[in-house]
């Protein structure tokens, strides 16, 4: 009995130390982790830092934009505006030369609407209609009204039933105030 | 016959008044309305309206056009017959842009509407070329 219980003791002990000596592995590696993600961390905090500075250079540069936008309407300066417009052809033309003028009507339409927008700005209304927790419909208006004058066509391409046109106008400060 | 009595003012005066009235009856107002609808891209509709104006027009003349007349005072045919020149012209005047544009479900439809509202022109017809001016 005496012998048995000495036997068992030795027994736990030994398993103890055993357990201490598998364990100490595993904290090692742990260590070895979270030294890793705190360099992890670390880099990323750079990035994001780095990131941060981006966008105030570009928020800067983006005030600086819109200051000179406004400086160019004052007086005794132009602003050059430049616009590609795109027109297709209808499907029933009697001739490549009508498919031609027709192409070119649309492409100036589209054209002058790129020189209004540039100018006065577009009105955008959206809408979307959820039921469910679905989207049934999503809607995006867009509309332009202005009245342009004094543009000129640059240039003029026909390929593949698209018409090109490019356009220019010069605005003054003299156009604004009548 | 008084002529060869030496009345020589009379005969001018004559003549004077008969190139008068010539150039002032071939000058006429007209007016004049431009639309043209694009939807999708394409040409949709287009249309111009010409008359003749009921009632006196007033305004500057602003800068003028000039046509090769071949049509014995008929704008509206002088106008078919250089449509290309004469819409060009109506470009650089000005023209009003309406652009409506519809994306429902990732499908976009749009229209452009461009519009020269009814403007009163000057057009004068002369046996060459016709001076059409706009007045504003």
């Amino acid at each position: 009995m005496k012998y048995s219980m000495l036997l068992i003791a030795l027994l736990s002990v030994s398993s103890l130390i055993g357990a201490e000596h598998i364990h100490s592995p595993d904290t090692q590696a742990m260590k070895h982790i979270i030294e890793k993600t705190n360099a992890q961390l670390a880099h990323a905090h750079a990035q994001t830092a780095e990131a941060r500075a981006e966008t105030r250079k570009a928020q800067a540069h983006l005030a600086k934009a819109n200051a000179t936008a406004e400086q160019i309407l004052k007086e005794n300066k132009t602003i050059h505006i430049s616009v590609v417009g795109q027109g297709v052809a209808p499907m029933n033309t009697s001739s490549p030369a009508q498919a031609y003028a027709l192409a070119k009507r649309a492409a100036i339409a589209d054209a002058y609407r790129a020189i209004a927008e540039k100018v006065k700005g577009v009105r955008i209304d959206g809408q979307d209609l959820i039921k469910n927790m679905m989207v049934k419909r999503s809607t995006i208006r867009t509309s332009v009204k202005a009245m342009v004058r004094n543009a000129n066509i640059v240039e003029t391409t026909f390929k593949e039933g698209l018409c090109e046109v490019e356009m220019e106008m010069i605005i003054s400060h003299s156009d604004f105030v009548r | 016959m008084r002529s060869r009595d030496g009345n020589d003012n009379l005969s001018l005066r004559l003549c004077s008044i008969i190139l008068f009235f010539s150039l002032t009856l071939n000058a006429g107002e007209y007016l004049v309305s431009y639309k043209y609808i694009v939807k999708d891209a394409i040409l949709y509709n287009e249309t111009m309206n010409i008359s003749h104006a009921m009632k006196e027009c007033y305004g500057t003349p602003q800068k003028e056009l000039i046509l090769e007349n071949t049509s014995n005072g008929n704008l509206k045919k002088l106008i078919s017959k250089n449509s290309e020149e004469f819409i060009e012209y109506i470009h650089k005047l000005g023209l009003n842009v309406e652009h409506n544009e519809i994306t429902s479900n990732l499908q976009n439809s749009s229209t452009t509407i461009l519009t020269l509202k009814t403007t009163c022109f000057k057009v004068d017809f002369n046996d060459n070329f016709a001076r059409i001016t706009p007045l504003k």
